[in-house]
């Protein structure tokens, strides 16, 4: 593929040509020439996009499709249809199907199902065999096979010699453990944050200390083994200072918190809407505050969309009974946009590969192009039209975003909504 | 002509307190029917009501079954277990589809919080809540401040204290809001495991001792432990319980002033209140029984007529 991205302004803090306006001549998936008014001589495919804006490719370091077994909420073509469009570049999927991806064979599945698409895919394989939570998976088999980490989504690890042999064993070959941080036992049938708003619906709650305590176990589990862990969206302001001690510790723990996580309270319930049943469930404005202090500061080190596409037949019922899960991707940029600084929106959308081992590609020349596109001005509403998901389970549907995004360079290919 | 400021009873928090004098006034009204020989009002002869009980009830169903028909209106009843609901149809076809006869209007009890909140979004009919899980009981609320008011004159000012189970009990978390909205003081009294960790957020006082309770208030509202709501034991034994937080004449004949005890049944005589004080001139549960008629008629009436509108 070749192509001539025509005044674009790249946002990139390690490229040399940060915040300038530039044209971007792309030959072969790879970035040859980068000046102000490239000469077209090759007759190459111009793109002229009302203020360009580029950055290093988005990634999110929690996504679920469904495929296999539940090709109705998603299907991977189509999944990674809507993370090109919604300008991300590379992708974790969790192992959030039936069966669970917990072999090299379904690993290998998942690989082949993404081959030759724009966006990169990368499977999370299970921890344990069928996501019991009992025995472990064939770690190192899945690892051969292309798995980035290793987590049982969001089932919690309720044994912690489980996790502890996780730790070590997956540290002989350098393997990221994942972690979902609730304590089941205190998190109950809870449906949502306990507190004022949940008291006052009769929805049982889930405290805070469901997943403190979680986070704190798998601290010492992980001082203990001296292992790798990353723990997927944490929701509370104490999990974040047990963390950023942690980190001080130099302990090898990393956490990504969830968009909707940052942006929303639990007052956002207060009509039932199923769409805001998510887990971690939505906190509180304190939480939130701590939340983005410690994604500032890098105690944080991610934000996903935990993106988790859920047929309508599972939402459109009675609260209690409903599945937690909302769509993510589309709503990602613009949401963040509105709540941050472009910047910072830029800085947290790329963030975590590395921890994940997936390359970054600096915008420079010579480096391969994998680059996102979006206009940073303008504001809309966010509404089911712009959903490109299978399933429309949106939290953030009906709210105001700003900029737009516009597509991805990537894999030697350009999508273009 | 006043009307109501809603178009389903789903919550006393969806109502203001002109809502609440209203229906007092109309029930007011109604009482002195249901007292007359001739119990029956013409009202809504031309209004079908189906009474959709997902959960096992018999005060609360027969009381809006005797409401609907005192006021002349269409009946039909629906029972089910949310087990055999749950063998496929949900609850919007279910609801749609007794509907499509041509019903007006849904009463409706269910097991989960905030059920009747989702059918009125999803549904074209009035829907009354008759409870939902551990979220609300608007007409229990309703009639337990009726009954208040019938026996103190007014609520406003008065100190009412609710005993027992509030952790699983929509009666009240409906009475709280409704005694707020009247300017009365609401104490919430019980086993801490029992009691709700943020609900002195909803401006309600705490209090686990009962002599205490007991003690500062006017009324005590005893509710009934709902073992079928737990999922774990919340306390060693009924024997404990009984010892803490029940009401027995000795502990009532102690206190400085005579309170008035009211119970929204069933009582488990024995547990939370002993026969002596259940069937003492201080207790007005059977008092509470026959406005709930009243309220429920006022109820049925206001709202059927915003639907002729």
């Amino acid at each position: 593929m070749n192509v001539l991205l025509k005044s674009a302004t790249i946002i990139d803090s390690k490229s040399d040509f940060h915040n300038q306006t530039v044209d971007i001549l792309i030959e072969n998936g790879v970035i040859s020439q980068i000046s102000k008014a490239i000469k077209n001589s090759k007759n190459i495919k111009e793109i002229h996009l009302d203020n360009l804006h580029v950055s290093q490719g988005w990634f999110d370091s929690s996504v679920s499709f469904g495929e296999p077994g539940y090709e109705e909420r998603e299907t991977i073509e189509n999944g990674l249809r809507t993370a090109a469009l919604s300008g991300f570049t590379s992708v974790a999927l969790n192992p959030n199907t039936n069966p669970v991806i917990d072999c090299n064979a379904d690993v290998s599945f998942i690989k082949s199902k993404a081959k030759k698409h724009a966006v990169s895919l990368y499977p999370i394989g299970s921890l344990t065999k069928e996501g019991k939570g009992i025995d472990l998976a064939e770690l190192f088999d899945m690892k051969q096979a292309g798995a980035i980490a290793f987590g049982d989504y969001k089932t919690s690890i309720d044994n912690p010699n489980l996790l502890k042999i996780a730790l070590q064993y997956a540290s002989n070959f350098d393997g990221l453990v994942l972690s979902f941080p609730q304590e089941n036992k205190i998190s109950g049938k809870g449906v949502m944050n306990e507190e004022f708003t949940s008291t006052s619906l009769g929805l049982k709650g889930i405290p805070n200390m469901a997943e403190e305590l979680q986070v704190a176990r798998d601290l010492f589990l992980l001082e203990y083994t001296e292992g790798k862990l990353h723990i997927p969206t944490i929701s509370t302001a104490k999990s974040v200072e047990l963390i950023r001690a942690a980190k001080q510790k130099k302990l090898n723990v990393s956490c990504s918190v969830a968009i909707h996580n940052l942006i929303l309270t639990d007052e956002a319930l207060t009509t039932f809407n199923t769409n805001c049943k998510v887990l971690p469930p939505l906190r509180t404005q304190k939480d939130i505050d701590t939340l983005i202090e410690g994604l500032k500061d890098g105690t944080i080190d991610m934000v996903t969309s935990d993106h988790n596409p859920m047929d309508i037949e599972h939402k459109k019922i009675e609260f209690d009974l409903a599945a937690y899960g909302t769509i993510g991707l589309e709503s990602a940029f613009g949401i963040l946009n509105t709540h941050f600084s472009t910047k910072k929106t830029i800085d947290f959308l790329t963030r975590g590969k590395n921890r994940f081992g997936i390359n970054t590609h600096e915008i420079a020349i010579g480096n391969k192009a994998d680059l996102s596109l979006f206009n940073p001005n303008g504001s809309q509403t966010f509404t089911k039209e712009n959903i490109k998901s299978t399933s429309k389970n949106a939290i953030f549907e009906n709210h105001e975003t700003k900029g737009q995004v516009y597509g991805i360079v990537s894999n030697n290919k350009l999508v273009l909504n | 002509m006043s009307e109501l400021s809603v178009n389903h009873l789903l919550g006393i928090k969806y109502l203001n307190k002109k809502d609440i004098e209203l229906i007092f006034e109309t029930a007011d009204h109604f009482k002195e029917v249901i007292n007359r020989p001739i119990k029956k009002v013409p009202s809504l002869r031309d209004i079908t009501i189906a009474n959709l009980f997902f959960e096992n009830s018999t005060r609360t169903k027969l009381s809006f079954e005797l409401a609907e028909k005192r006021l002349s209106a269409d009946v039909i009843n629906f029972s089910a277990s949310q087990s055999s609901v749950k063998k496929g149809e949900t609850l919007i076809d279910t609801v749609n589809n007794i509907l499509s006869m041509k019903v007006d209007m849904v009463v409706m009890r269910h097991p989960n919080p905030g059920a009747s909140v989702f059918l009125s979004q999803h549904v074209d009919a009035s829907i009354i809540n008759a409870g939902d899980g551990a979220h609300e009981h608007p007409t229990q609320a309703l009639l337990d401040s009726y009954s208040i008011r019938e026996r103190l004159g007014e609520v406003k000012g008065k100190n009412v204290v609710i005993v027992g189970d509030i952790l699983h009990s929509r009666v009240a978390l409906s009475n709280i809001y409704a005694l707020k909205l009247q300017g009365a003081n609401v104490m919430v009294c019980g086993p801490k495991t029992l009691l709700p960790k943020h609900i002195d957020k909803l401006g309600v006082k705490v209090e686990t001792n009962l002599q205490k309770a007991l003690n500062w208030c006017d009324v005590a509202n005893m509710l009934r432990v709902q073992n079928e709501r737990m999922d774990i034991s919340y306390f060693p034994s009924t024997r404990e319980y009984t010892q803490q937080f029940g009401v027995n004449k000795a502990l009532l004949d102690s206190l400085d002033k005579e309170i008035t005890i009211m119970h929204p049944g069933p009582i488990n005589r024995g547990v939370e209140i002993t026969s002596d004080v259940a069937d003492s001139k201080q207790a007005i549960i059977l008092d509470q029984v026959q406005n709930g008629v009243a309220v429920r008629m006022a109820v049925i009436y206001l709202l059927a007529s915003k639907i002729k509108q």
